[in-house]
């Protein structure tokens, strides 16, 4: 293969590689949670060190916030 | 030396001397995060070390038969980024669709598996230094576990640092990094312990 080819297979590995990430995030936000586990993403423990804006539980850390501050008043 | 016994070497070298978390300070956000119960971060060491060893086995081919011969080898953060993020999501989809129990105990640590700069660290040192894919593998499972016995016995620690007398100042994340600090220079010890080999 020349090193043009080369190049070619790696742009569409790449762009296989993108769209693979595309569908799978997008299949991963539409498939629903299983039955018992709607109550695992608001734990303190388990969250409160991450700053991951992407993850598809970011949107509960104002609750852990909630939780914490919960917490302190007790 | 055989190639076996390197390969164990290599593994026990990654795991304990070379350790990615006390020695490089890969991760250290999972590592301060998820460690203060012994089950959360046992579920946390677990999945990282399925993602590392799967992330190597696809990246080190990727960039030795396809980024470089292409001449593009400045692509492979990209690639590898690509490549982890994707890993991440499918093996996320796949327990959440068919392992309830699994996705429970595991389910909440995959995101933060992305942001892991410990599965991309792996990657880029297996390819920057030019293993070959057996060294690479090694790599990968010794660092990874390295990563899982060092989470777990540091949360085991800090379990046992709730119930101790500790100063009201040193309560909470400080005495958890003099703990962290104790470990590193723990293994720093065993430095040189394969050196008349």
């Amino acid at each position: 293969m020349t090193q043009t080819e080369y190049l070619i297979v790696a742009i569409i590995i790449l762009v296989v590689l993108a769209v693979t990430f595309i569908v799978s995030f997008v299949l991963y936000k539409r498939t629903p949670k299983p039955k018992g586990c709607e109550d695992i993403e608001i734990s303190e423990e388990k969250c409160a060190g991450c700053n991951n804006e992407s993850c598809a539980f970011y949107k509960e850390k104002d609750s852990i916030e909630v939780l914490k501050n919960k917490k302190e008043e007790k | 030396m055989s190639d076996f016994v390197t390969f164990i070497l290599a593994i026990i070298s990654a795991m304990l001397i070379d350790n990615v978390v006390l020695s490089r300070f890969y991760g250290i956000c999972p590592f301060l995060g998820v460690s203060k119960k012994v089950k959360s971060s046992l579920g946390m060491g677990i999945a990282v070390v399925f993602v590392i060893l799967v992330a190597t086995c696809v990246c080190w081919p990727l960039y030795t038969y396809i980024l470089e011969p292409a001449g593009i080898p400045f692509m492979d953060t990209v690639a590898y980024i690509l490549v982890i993020a994707s890993l991440v999501q499918l093996v996320g989809l796949f327990i959440k669709k068919y392992s309830p129990s699994l996705y429970k105990s595991l389910g909440i640590y995959l995101p933060l598996i992305t942001t892991n700069c410990a599965v991309l660290g792996v990657v880029q040192t297996n390819t920057d230094t030019g293993l070959r894919f057996i060294d690479a593998l090694a790599n990968g499972l010794g660092t990874s576990i390295g990563f899982l016995v060092i989470i777990v016995v540091f949360s085991c620690i800090r379990t046992r640092l709730e119930s101790a007398n500790t100063p009201k100042a040193f309560k909470g994340l400080p005495i958890a990094l003099i703990t962290a600090a104790i470990m590193a220079i723990a293994l720093m010890g065993l430095q040189g312990l394969f050196a008349g080999i």
